[in-house]
């Protein structure tokens, strides 16, 4: 289960990294066309992944799909809060700045641009500091509707 | 062991077949449209769920990466693959493309005439904010932006509209400022 598992997450990663990297989502200018209005490729890319996935995701949900590792699947829908506001602003604004995100980062560097490891330090320290003031507030850790930690059922799923 | 230097051997030999290549020769297209790499994540997205119940998100498998080398007891070691994955599979693409083309990056500050230690510090900064601010609002680009908008969360399409939004100012303050967006740049059709 977990050996299967930790190989599922390979494969998604490499096809995850193999189409940003084959669709220059990690390269600076992509973005920054985008971001300045001056190409349409960013936006038509998450439109449309966007576009194909939430139907789909909606008649699985809707079918009760069994999922293969994780129970039946299920989709997450939480109300708005002011840490989204305010965590969007910040994110938005080193997004620009960076001209890079968490993924394409990885991608870029895998292309061989040194400084895509500079990038990819630089998040690390970010998503650190953030668990660290939290944990040192003695706060729980919210995740988003993209993300899990872990699988349903298997709460520390890897480990010992 | 022999397996991990097998696997080494076999990049190395494909990324000095690159070098060796004709320009014109790649297998992938510079830029695959985003009519067909937008679909394709999609489908990503749609099979991990339909695996493993679980999102097609970045920042998480950070998350989980430091959770490891920590070795906190509630630490998910598949997302430590799947980080690795990305890497492998951004070296793939980029292999079959362009070739892995060893370089500083980030062309478009150097052309704007700044300097690599100076370029060094505003990335790393940047990074710096994206990541704090991934975590305050619980995903990034594609965990919000994509998996948590397909999901139909109010959380993630606010999210997502907020940080666009944020960055698209964010980048004409930059670009006025700078002179960022004076150099006609590649990239983005």
């Amino acid at each position: 289960m977990n050996r299967g598992m930790n190989i599922v997450g390979g494969l998604f990663g490499a096809g995850f990294g193999f189409v940003l990297a084959a669709g220059k989502l990690h390269d600076y200018d992509t973005i920054h066309a985008t971001l300045r209005f001056e190409s349409f490729y960013v936006f038509g890319l998450m439109g449309l992944a966007i576009g194909v996935s939430l139907p789909l995701l909606w008649i699985l949900e809707r079918r009760g799909t069994e999922t293969v590792y994780g129970g039946t699947l299920s989709l997450s829908r939480s109300r708005v809060e002011r840490h989204h506001i305010v965590g969007g602003v910040l994110f938005g604004a080193g997004w620009s700045i960076a001209g890079t995100c968490p993924a394409p980062a990885l991608a870029m560097l895998a292309s061989g641009a040194t400084y895509g490891a500079i990038a990819v330090v630089g998040l690390f320290i970010g998503l650190w500091l953030r668990d660290r003031q939290l944990m040192t507030a003695n706060r729980a850790i919210g995740e988003g509707d993209g993300e899990r930690s872990t699988l349903p059922g298997t709460k520390t799923l890897g480990a010992r | 062991m022999t397996r991990y230097r097998r696997g080494l051997t076999a990049i190395t030999l494909a990324l000095s077949v690159r070098r060796n290549k004709d320009p014109g020769m790649e297998l992938l297209p510079d830029q695959l449209p985003w009519w067909i790499a937008g679909p394709l994540l999609g489908l990503l997205v749609v099979g991990l769920f339909v695996v493993a119940n679980q999102p097609l998100g970045a920042s998480g498998a950070y998350v989980q990466t430091i959770k490891t080398v920590r070795h906190d007891s509630d630490r998910v070691t598949w997302r430590v693959w799947y980080f690795g994955g990305i890497f492998v599979g951004g070296l793939i693409a980029s292999i079959l493309g362009p070739g892995v083309d060893i370089r500083q990056g980030y062309d478009a500050m150097s052309a704007a005439g700044w300097s690599a230690p100076a370029i060094g510090i505003v990335v790393l900064l940047g990074a710096i904010v994206m990541g704090y601010g991934a975590r305050v609002a619980g995903g990034c680009t594609s965990g919000h932006g994509i998996c948590g908008t397909a999901q139909r969360s109010p959380a993630s399409w606010v999210t997502t509209a907020t940080f666009m939004g944020t960055a698209v100012i964010v980048t004409f303050i930059l670009t006025s400022l700078t002179g960022l967006g004076d150099v006609v740049m590649g990239g983005g059709q």
